[in-house]
């Protein structure tokens, strides 16, 4: 899969962008991160959707109904409480702990007709290429109807030699 | 002749507020607005990027722009231009504009600001704490506090603030 993927229909605009091991030092080297901060995320691999809301009622964004798999081989994800150990052991001081939870995907969002979040969703690092299934419910109280978009031979995307 | 005792700041600032709900409450909302519950804003008290001292307790009798930002995120960059665009337009007696940087250097922020939003000094959130604390939903956010210091309306993921629909929200919101 490229590094940019779009997706859209009726209800829905999807945008995965992946980013390398040097965007991302680069990004939070610019936010003053640590060597050591910027070690322990460039040990992880990071998906980066932007989601947008097309519809005129309830989106759910549920991040634990999203599924990293390879065939029958689920892959789990790294959650936020992964990282608050990490930033102890590199000595990440308060501002970029801040700043790294604002980067990331929110775990719950109802999104809104016409809203849009993005965020990064972290997984461990996988060398050969898995599938992302995300599954919306929709509606605002989850009573409407299933949405699925399935994303095939999505990688984690190394740096060019 | 019998001199009638002068009503105060704040039963008019109250006045103004039950006059100007029911006017919005009829109107609709331009994209990307939320209806809040009203609860009481949380506390805010940090220092502007001069070192001066801003406390969301003393800025009572107006309403506020709480717009919670950072330079790394696209659609704060975006929207900022339109947020310095307004800022000449509205009394700060009646609209205090308030920008909160999330956790952020000076030296980031004013290379920043300096080019796209020069009139407005911004309250800095060094180390992130009190944007956790007002859970704004994303960045950027503005939150609409009342004269009363309730939270009132929530606009998310970035808004042409300086365009027709978007003034015409804040002029009715102050009974404009």
């Amino acid at each position: 899969m490229p590094s940019d993927v779009r997706y859209e229909d009726d209800s829905v605009f999807i945008r995965i962008v992946q980013r390398s091991p040097e965007q991302l030092t680069a990004f939070y080297l610019g936010r003053q991160f640590n060597r050591a901060a910027i070690g322990q995320i460039l040990d992880t691999c990071f998906v980066t959707p932007i989601i947008r809301n097309k519809t005129f009622d309830v989106l759910w964004l549920e991040l634990d109904h999203w599924r990293f798999g390879r065939g029958d081989e689920n892959i789990a994800r790294i959650k936020r409480d992964y990282w608050p150990d990490k930033w102890d052991q590199s000595e990440l001081p308060q501002a970029q702990r801040s700043t790294f939870g604002w980067t990331l995907m929110p775990e719950v969002r109802d999104l809104r007709p016409d809203e849009s979040v993005g965020g990064s969703v972290v997984i461990p690092w996988q060398d050969q290429p898995f599938t992302l299934t995300m599954n919306f419910a929709t509606g605002a109280d989850r009573q409407g109807p299933p949405k699925t978009i399935v994303f095939e031979d999505v990688e984690c995307v190394t740096d060019p030699p | 002749m019998r001199n009638r005792p002068a009503l105060s700041h704040a039963v008019m600032s109250a006045c103004l507020w039950f006059a100007t709900l029911p006017a919005l409450a009829a109107e609709p909302l331009p994209k990307g607005l939320l209806v809040l519950d009203g609860r009481a804003a949380p506390p805010l008290v940090l220092d502007d990027l001069d070192g001066e001292r801003w406390d969301i307790s003393e800025a009572r009798g107006r309403w506020l722009f709480v717009h919670f930002w950072a330079t790394w995120c696209g659609p704060c960059r975006k929207e900022m231009p339109t947020i310095q665009a307004i800022f000449p337009k509205f009394d700060a007696s009646q609209l205090e504009i308030v920008l909160i940087n999330t956790a952020e250097t000076e030296d980031t922020v004013f290379a920043f600001l300096a080019e796209v939003a020069p009139d407005i000094t911004p309250l800095m959130d060094s180390d992130g704490l009190v944007t956790e604390q007002w859970q704004p939903r994303g960045l950027p956010a503005t939150f609409f506090v009342d004269p009363q210091g309730r939270l009132q309306y929530l606009a998310f993921g970035g808004r042409p603030w300086d365009s027709p629909e978007y003034l015409e929200f804040v002029q009715r919101l102050l009974g404009q």
